[in-house]
Formats: C-alpha cells, sequence, structure tokens
C-alpha cells in the first residue's frame, strides 16, 4: 500500500466526487428551448445514444480520475516495498554509524557490545549484497567522527556493495576493536549531512549502532536535531540497540594525590576514588595499588552504595625525586577499562621557599622556618630561604613553591611588582604582619583599592581581651585545606592559642567588589583573623598577626603550628590541583624550553596501545607557553621525550586514563527514548532482530508518475470532450439561397 | 403602419422592385412581350401602339392605323392578360422559431409580401395561401394594387399552432387553381417529404411553374447549443433532454441529409430551389434569388 507524506489531503478526495455533483446538477438547470427541427434533433439522439451515454460515462471517469490525481499528487504518496522499488532505480545508501566507545566493550557470556555491532554490521552488508538494486555503503566509528570541525575519517566510504563486498567488510571489522574513548553520537549524526554528501539519485538507511547508555540517551537534547535533520530528508533512521540489559560494573573514578607537600621522600596521601555503577551496594571493593610497578598493600573499600562513588586515601612516599607512577587496578567486571587507572607523581627533590622578613633579627623568618624544615629525622622537602626585602627586587622568584612576607614595614616598587607578577603566574604568597607593619602602606600600596595582592585594606591593631573564662578558644577555623585539619576533635592544640594583637579590618566592603576574598580563619570576638584572594593564577594569603611570637603564643611549641604552616605551605604550593590528569582523546602536552629544546618531541604511547611513536612540532600555544601536544588515542603512561639543544635528553611521562563517566553502564529504555525523540521518525530495535532494511526506502515516490497520469487524462479529458462536444464546423448552406 | 403591413420592407422592395418576377416556363395569361400566354387577353384596355412584328398575332393589327399610315401596327393594352403567382406562405407553428431579428414566421411573410408587391407591380395577379396542415387564409388573384392589403392581411395569422401537411395543402391549391401559374411555397419544409413531394409534383402536372424559398434559422443549421439543454417541440408534445454538442454531429448530418433529399426533390421535379436563411437580409437573398432567376431565364 502507498504511504502518504501528507494523508490528511487524502480528505481532499471527496473532491472527486464533485464533477458527479456537477453534472447531476446540470441536469436540472438545463436551459428550455422551444425548437422546430425536433425529427433531425431525434434522430441524433436514436442514432447517438448508446454512444453517447458511454463518452459521457468516460469522460466523467476522465474528470473524476482527474481530480482525484491532483489530490493524489498533492498528498505525495510513495509506494513503499518491492513493488515500488520495481519503479525505483536510486542506489539505496546504507551509513553505519558504528559506537566504539568503550562502554561497547561491555562484555556477557562470551561476547561483547561492540563484537555484536560488527556482526550486526556484516548482517547488514549480506543482506544489501543480496539485493537487486544498486546499494552502497559507508562506515563510520563515533571515535573517527571528528569534532565541530569535521576531520572525520569513515572506514567505508560509499563503497558499491558487489558480490565481494561483504567478505571485504569482515576483513575490515575483524581489525576494528572498540577504541577507550567516551565519544558520543553526536558528531557522527552531524557527519551523516556533512561527510556524506547527499547524491540526489541515492535513497538512506542510517543504521546507529550503540548501546544507549543513559549519559548520553536519557536527555539527548543535543542529538534530537541531528536526528531531526536526518529523519526529515526521507532518510530511514534505524536505532539499533547492541546491548540488552544494563550489567553492574565498577569503575576506577579517579587517583590523584590530595593536599599536601609533594616531595621526594616525603610521605603524601593518594585518593582513589571508586565508582558502584550498579543498582546494588558492594561490599569489600578491592583496589589493588601499584607504585612504580611494586604492589601495595590493597585497599578494601568495605561498602559502596549503589550509584555512588567512594574516595579512599592511601599513603605513599617515594624516596627519590621525580616522576613516580602509581596504577589502581579493581578486579574484572563487565567493562575492564574502567577498571585500571594511573597517575604520575613528579615530586621535586626538594621545595624551596623564600621567607621574607622585615625585622632586622628575622625573629618571625626563623620561627617559620623551624616549622617548615624542623630539620632532624623529619622530612618536610622544604627549603626555607630566609632573605631581606631587597631580593624581591633583585632576584628571579620562580624557583620559589611560595614566599612569605612577614612584618614587612615596606616594600619597593619593583618588589611590589615582581611579586605581582609571581603570583598573577601561579605562585602562592603568604604575608603574616605585626608591630611593622602600617594601615599606610599595605592600603597605597598593596591593597591599591582592590588591585593589588593584599585582599582587603587594614583599619589599624587592635588588642585582643583576653578571656578569662576561657570559654571559646581565641581561633575560629573554618572548613578550608589549611585548617581543615583541625576541624572536629583534633583541633585540641588550636584551642591553647592566644592571639593578643591583630589587624582588623573592615568586613562591610561591598563583596562585589572583593569576589575571591574569603576569610579561612576569625577570632573569638568575631574579628578577621586570616584572609585569602585570589590573584590571577595563583593564592594569596595574609595572617592579620604576627608568624612568630610579638602578638601571639601559637609560634611558640604549640605543635598546630608546624601542621598549620606545613598544610598553609602545601596549599600555597598547589601540588595537587597542579596534579595533570588526562583523559583519552585529551591533547596532552609538554611545555618545553624553546632555547633549551629542539622544537620536536617523539611521544612514545603505551606497550598495549596500538598506535605506533609519533613525533609532533612544538608551537606557540594561545594561552603563550611553548609546548608540543599530542591527541592520547587509548590510556596508559605515554612518554614525551626533549631533546636539548646540548645533545642531552629528557623524558616526561604522562598518564591517560579512560573517561570514568562511560563506565556508567546504565542504558535508556526504549520507551523513554521515543518520548525524548518524539519528534524523529525512526526504528528502534535489538541488533539481534536487525533485518535488511533497505525495503523501506525501496519504493518510489508516485508525485511524478502521477503528474504523467494527471496529464494523460486532462489530454484524454479534453479529446473526449471535443469527440463528445464536437467543434462547430462549417456551417451548411452558409451561402444561403442557391 | 398597419400591423398587416410590418411585412413589407421598404428596402427590400426597393432592391428588388427594379426586377422582374418572370416565368420561367409558359403560362397562361400572356402579355405581348412580357409573357408568351397562350390565351387571349380579357377586358384590355388600350396603351400604345407598336409596331408590328413577325410573330405578332395579327388579331390584334389595327388596321384602321394599316389603312392610314399603310403601316402595320399592332395595339397594346393597359393590362394584359397577367401572371398568376400564387403565394403558399407557412404560417405552422414550425415557422415561430427564430434567432435573428425575425423568426421564420415573419422572414417568410416579409419574402412572400415583397413577391406580392413585385407582382402587382408589373400588372400581374397574385393570390396567396397561408395554410398549416390546412390552408387557413386563401386569397384570390387580383392584379389590383390594392390587393397586397388583403394578402398582407390573409399573411398575418395571430396564433399558428398547428402541424404542417403540405400535401392536402398543395392538392387543394391544385384544385382551387387549375389555371396556369405560378406557385411560390415559402415554408421552413418541416414536414414529411414524401407528401411534400407528391404535391409538388402534382403542381408541376398541373403546369405551375414552381418556386420553393426554404425558410430556416441559422440555429437550424448550425446546431450551436451548448450546456444541458431541453429540447421541446413546437408542433408536438415531444421532448429531449440532451447535451447538444453531444448530438450535434447526428443532427447535422441528418440534417443536411435532409436539405440535400428536398434540394435533389425540388430538382427532380423541375422546381427552383432556395435556402434562405433567416439571418440573412430579405433583399440579398431575394435579388440573389431573382437575379439568377432571371439568367436561367434568358438563357431559355
Amino acid at each position: 500500500m502507498p504511504t502518504f507524506a501528507h494523508p490528511a489531503l487524502l480528505w481532499g478526495l471527496l473532491i472527486a466526487g464533485l464533477p458527479v455533483l456537477i453534472h447531476l446538477i446540470n441536469m436540472f438547470r438545463h436551459q428550455r428551448v422551444r425548437w422546430a427541427a425536433m425529427e433531425f434533433l431525434l434522430a441524433s439522439q436514436r442514432r447517438n445514444r448508446t454512444w453517447v451515454l458511454l463518452k459521457q460515462l468516460l469522460l466523467l471517469l476522465l474528470r473524476v480520475g482527474a481530480v482525484a490525481a491532483v489530490v493524489l499528487m498533492l498528498a505525495q504518496p510513495y509506494l513503499p516495498s518491492r513493488w515500488g522499488g520495481v519503479l525505483d532505480r536510486r542506489t539505496i545508501h546504507h551509513i553505519v554509524l558504528l559506537d566504539d566507545s568503550y562502554s561497547m566493550t561491555d562484555r556477557w557470556a562470551e561476547t561483547t557490545a561492540f563484537d555484536e555491532a560488527k556482526a550486526t554490521v556484516e548482517r547488514i552488508a549480506e543482506d544489501a549484497a543480496r539485493q537487486a538494486r544498486r546499494q552502497s555503503f559507508s562506515l563510520l566509528r563515533f571515535s573517527q567522527a571528528g569534532g565541530a570541525d569535521g576531520g572525520a575519517r569513515p572506514d567505508v566510504l560509499n563503497e558499491p556493495i558487489g558480490g565481494g563486498f561483504p567478505e571485504q567488510l569482515a576483513g575490515l571489522l575483524r581489525k576494528l576493536a572498540a577504541s577507550e574513548t567516551a565519544v558520543g553520537p553526536r558528531a557522527a549524526l552531524e557527519a551523516v549531512e556533512n561527510v556524506f554528501v547527499r547524491d540526489p539519485s541515492e535513497q538512506r538507511v542510517v543504521y546507529l549502532l550503540t548501546d544507549f547508555r543513559a549519559r548520553q540517551w536519557r536527555d539527548p537534547a543535543e542529538l534530537v536535531p541531528a536526528l531531526e535533520r536526518i529523519s526529515r530528508s526521507g532518510t530511514a533512521l534505524h536505532l539499533v540497540a547492541c546491548v540488552d540489559r544494563v550489567r553492574a560494573n565498577v569503575s576506577l573514578a579517579g587517583l590523584a594525590p590530595t593536599e599536601g607537600t609533594l616531595a621526594a621522600n616525603v610521605p603524601f596521601f593518594m585518593e582513589v576514588k571508586v565508582a558502584n555503577h550498579s543498582d546494588a551496594a558492594l561490599n569489600d571493593v578491592l583496589v589493588m595499588i601499584e607504585a612504580d610497578g611494586n604492589p601495595r598493600p590493597a585497599l578494601r573499600i568495605p561498602a559502596i552504595p549503589p550509584g555512588e562513588t567512594v574516595a579512599e586515601r592511601f599513603p605513599l612516599r617515594f624516596p627519590t625525586a621525580g616522576e613516580h607512577l602509581v596504577a589502581a587496578r579493581l578486579e574484572s567486571d563487565a567493562v575492564a577499562l574502567d577498571n585500571l587507572r594511573y597517575a604520575v607523581v613528579d615530586l621535586p627533590a626538594d621545595l624551596p621557599v623564600l621567607l621574607i622578613d622585615g625585622s632586622l633579627d628575622s625573629g618571625d623568618a626563623v620561627y617559620l622556618a623551624a616549622a617548615l624544615q624542623p630539620g632532624g629525622p623529619v622530612a618536610t622537602g622544604i627549603t626555607a630561604r630566609i632573605e631581606r626585602p631587597r631580593y624581591l627586587s633583585q632576584n628571579p622568584l620562580g624557583e620559589f613553591r611560595a614566599i612569605y612576607l612577614l612584618n614587612l614595614e615596606r616594600l619597593d616598587d619593583s618588589a611590589i611588582e615582581a611579586l605581582e607578577q609571581y603570583a598573577s603566574e601561579g605562585g602562592g604568597v603568604a604575608m603574616f604582619l605585626g608591630p611593622a607593619c602600617t594601615p599606610a602602606f599595605y592600603n597605597e600600596r598593596l591593597y591599591r583599592g582592590g588591585r593589588g595582592l593584599f585582599p582587603l585594606p587594614l583599619a589599624g591593631q587592635e588588642a585582643l581581651p583576653v578571656d578569662r573564662l576561657e570559654k571559646a578558644p581565641d581561633i575560629e577555623a573554618s572548613d578550608h585545606p589549611i585548617l581543615r585539619v583541625f576541624s572536629g576533635d583534633r583541633n585540641s592544640f588550636l584551642s591553647l592559642v592566644a592571639i593578643d594583637r591583630y589587624f582588623s579590618v573592615p568586613e562591610n566592603l561591598p563583596a562585589e567588589a572583593h569576589p575571591s576574598v574569603a576569610v579561612i580563619a576569625r577570632l573569638r570576638n568575631g574579628a578577621a583573623l586570616a584572609l585569602e584572594r585570589r590573584f590571577g593564577k595563583g593564592k594569596v594569603v595574609v595572617f592579620l598577626t604576627t608568624a612568630g611570637p610579638a602578638w601571639n603564643n601559637w609560634a611558640r611549641g604549640n605543635p598546630s603550628y608546624v601542621v598549620a604552616m606545613l598544610e598553609l605551605q602545601a596549599y600555597l604550593a598547589g601540588a595537587a590541583e597542579a596534579f595533570a590528569s588526562h583523559l583519552v582523546g585529551d591533547a596532552l602536552t609538554v611545555p618545553l624550553d624553546p632555547e633549551r629544546f629542539h622544537p620536536q618531541v617523539r611521544w612514545i604511547p603505551p606497550e598495549a596501545s596500538l598506535s605506533q611513536a609519533a613525533t609532533s612540532e612544538a608551537a606557540r600555544l594561545a594561552d603563550g607557553r611553548f609546548a608540543a601536544t599530542f591527541s592520547a588515542p587509548g590510556s596508559g603512561i605515554y612518554r614525551a621525550e626533549l631533546s636539548g639543544k646540548d645533545g642531552s635528553r629528557q623524558a616526561r611521562r604522562l598518564a591517560v586514563n579512560v573517561d570514568p563517566r562511560e563506565g556508567d553502564l546504565d542504558i535508556v529504555e526504549p520507551v523513554r527514548l521515543a518520548e525524548a525523540l518524539a519528534g524523529v521518525d525512526f526504528r528502534y530495535q535489538p541488533a539481534a532482530t536487525l533485518q535488511y532494511a533497505g525495503e523501506e526506502v525501496s519504493g518510489a515516490s508516485l508525485a511524478e508518475p502521477l503528474l504523467l497520469f494527471l496529464l494523460v487524462l486532462l489530454l484524454a479529458e479534453q479529446i473526449v470532450a471535443y469527440w463528445v462536444g464536437d467543434h462547430p464546423r462549417d456551417a451548411i448552406g452558409k451561402g444561403g439561397a442557391g | 403602419m398597419p400591423d398587416s403591413r410590418r411585412f413589407l420592407h421598404p428596402e427590400a422592395i426597393k432592391r428588388i422592385a427594379r426586377l422582374d418576377l418572370r416565368a420561367r416556363q409558359i403560362v397562361e395569361g400572356f402579355l405581348a412581350g412580357m409573357h408568351r400566354s397562350p390565351s387571349f387577353g380579357q377586358s384590355v384596355e388600350f396603351l400604345q401602339h407598336r409596331q408590328y412584328t413577325a410573330g405578332d398575332d395579327p388579331r390584334y393589327v389595327d388596321w384602321k392605323v394599316w389603312a392610314k399610315q399603310d403601316r402595320l401596327y399592332v395595339k397594346r393594352f393597359e393590362e394584359d392578360t397577367n401572371l398568376r403567382c400564387t403565394l403558399l406562405v407557412d404560417v405552422s407553428a414550425s415557422m415561430r422559431y427564430g434567432s435573428a431579428a425575425m423568426d421564420k414566421y415573419e422572414y417568410g411573410c416579409t419574402v412572400a409580401a415583397s413577391l406580392a408587391y413585385l407582382v402587382l407591380r408589373q400588372q400581374d395577379a397574385v393570390g396567396c395561401v397561408a395554410f398549416d396542415e390546412q390552408a387557413r387564409t386563401v386569397v384570390p388573384q387580383r392584379t389590383r394594387r390594392s390587393h397586397l392589403e388583403s394578402i398582407l392581411q390573409a399573411l398575418d395569422v395571430s396564433a399558428p399552432a398547428n402541424k404542417t401537411d403540405l400535401y392536402p395543402v398543395l392538392h387543394k391549391v391544385a384544385e382551387t387553381y387549375p389555371r396556369r401559374g405560378m406557385m411560390v411555397l415559402v415554408s421552413d419544409l418541416l414536414a414529411d417529404r414524401p407528401p411534400l413531394f407528391r404535391g409538388l409534383r402534382l403542381l408541376r402536372r398541373r403546369g405551375h411553374d414552381v418556386m420553393v424559398f426554404h425558410i430556416l434559422d441559422d440555429d437550424e443549421l448550425d446546431f450551436p447549443f451548448e450546456g444541458p439543454t431541453r429540447f421541446e417541440s413546437l408542433e408536438s408534445s415531444s421532448a429531449l433532454s440532451c447535451n447538444p454538442r453531444a448530438l450535434r454531429r447526428g443532427y447535422l448530418a441528418a440534417i443536411g441529409d435532409y436539405l440535400e433529399e428536398v434540394r435533389r426533390g425540388c430538382v427532380r421535379h423541375g422546381i427552383d430551389y432556395a435556402l434562405l436563411r433567416t439571418s440573412r437580409p430579405l433583399d440579398a437573398a431575394l435579388a440573389a434569388f431573382l437575379s439568377s432567376r432571371l439568367g436561367m431565364h434568358h438563357r431559355n
């Protein structure tokens, strides 16, 4: 049966009865003529009665047919099935969009979703090869679809399907494996229009073979426009589900060092995150840890609620400086790729910090240096260097992981400029005030109406009255990384700190003028004690009291001082934030000094990777850095080899992991999918039941044949009307008297 | 103008007045030089003398003139023994059809009136029979100019409603006018042909010179009707609803056959036949016909 593009117009077929109606009306609306020569009229009528009747019937039928043909033509009939295919000589172009994101490695029985998809692709090609009509085939994997800027690389592009094509395709498919990317279908769908340029002489069938993960398909708003364009273009769209049900999966969602000082021989914590993508709680989840290839005690996570992600910390210490590999591994489950996660921790031999003390005896600096670099068996990795203020303007500051300004009376402009540049490029600056400080200098030179380093203007020195009743500690810590360690029951030492004097700051300034300023600790009387602000890429932390014991007793034998200062240093250094985590598909970047290194950087992929070593040329990036980039096709440890101009070689390693979100194997239900894609004409079916779909587009639009038929009808109508009505012939005896 | 004079069209009369209506064959009522009549004249009135020519009847030689002048003259008379013309005008209901300015009845009557005027003008006798299925009015042949009025009144039939039936009419005419003369039939001839031809043959056998003016309307000849039409007979109760375009070809064939049959019938019996369309100007039609007839006469 033909289908119609505008079936509602078929009501217009009622108009086809109009000629009959007009005929009937005319029968009652005839003119009356009083006639003399009835004899000849009756003779003509007797002679032609049957023919006239037949001709009029034929004329009526032709007119009814013509009106019906017009209505049918407007309704745009389409004759599917093989009968329509007989009329239709266009090529059927099968476009297969194959999801090869790593969720397609979902394994069950002896197969995976990707294997099922490949078998389906083979079946499509085999079925198409058996058809009499011309067929062509294109195959595009999601990971090869490129981005918005194009760059799609189809595996098969508009290849005619001949007798040997299925075998050829099977050979190609055998070589294909699911990628480690988490790429969605959007780019592939957009490539249908951009890459496979529409040939007017072809009809398209698009097969989207994917696992319909909920992450991409539960709210497919960004996919709907592309899907609508495809379905509106007359393309048959098949959404083929390669996964039959949701399987439980556990993913490693993260592996990174936590806050703290990262340096050689300094203990630090790493945090591993495990996500439970299932409907049931998991108990006693084991996470195997390797450090530099050596197994470490496994972590046992007691319980992970369904759908939750649990973070667990474990301690590590590497005695040597340099890059160290840490790997975490889960036990095998439905998807293997997200059970392994890598991290490269780059540990410096030591962390030089600069302490600038304004006082002649550097009293405060000594206390702080003792806290940061206690010496003896305790290794903090920090090397504290105490200098006078003029050091700032005379030496490069880039090597220092943090700069501390202690009880400074003043700085010259060049020092202030150097400090601000240091902070804006990502350096951490901490300031402790003291008796030498004057609000005038700090407000005019360092605060500068909010444009300088100092977070808020100083009001003046204040004394904190002694709390005789000791009802509350002098310092009230907020939940900030620097003081978080004192939260809860562990703040007993901090409560012993007594603050005598401090600088007060006005806190009623408009917040919008100081959006990045935060109070991280307050005094008992509610006044701010410690402030923080962002300056460029760096951080500035200000304690409104002294680092030494002049205005408080914190530095004098209170263990919390050492802890707080080490946390402050870790926070300022920002090692955890600087920890680079790369996902598959990301561009790996290695900055290099063009004066020391050749721009060519050799990238050596992980052993298991399919790709070979490659070389990329370093170039100036948009952010001004000179760096070499490389797109990582798979997970693992990549090594970037830099060639020094002095002949030396330097290698840097980067950890690339799969996107943990792809490990969520939740799938969208067909009903939900149908609701979400309400405006899209598609057919959803499991891969196992997919049949050759060429017949859906086999068929022909009957509009053109109908137009021809209409023209024939109209011509016939004219002829029959001429025949029935006759044309006036020359009048008889017009010569008159003769 | 009295109503009966509506059939006299001055333009038509003027156009045909210069033409003499001549009998193509020998008729009774001879007027010297004009009509070679075998009959002797009656009630003659002297008009003028004319020099004798061979062939003149010696009875009309004026012997008194011969005695005085020794020349032979024959006497001419004011009113010759004349052509006896009878106008047979169909006034049946079928003549009432008309799509032009005049219907067939009016056109036919005008033809008849014009001929009557012409005949009277040349001092011949003219009579008239208005008929449908029978003779409705009969006007005897007279030569008086005032006789025209009688003819016009006879033609003015108020309610013609009957069928044409020609044979009884022609038979009666043949009986009524036993002396040979000219019979002019003005009709649409929408009647059975065998009785028509029988009647015409009868007239010819009686020695009449017969002329047929066949009056038909353009519609009847061309059948230009379109759209659903109900044709109702003027002479009977028959009716036909049809698409006239569908029947046109058959109709034109039928009427073509009919005209051919009529023409052939007339020719066969030596009858002058003229088909006149009511749309055609009457004077032109008559002038053409009479000119052609004059030519035929001269050839004779």
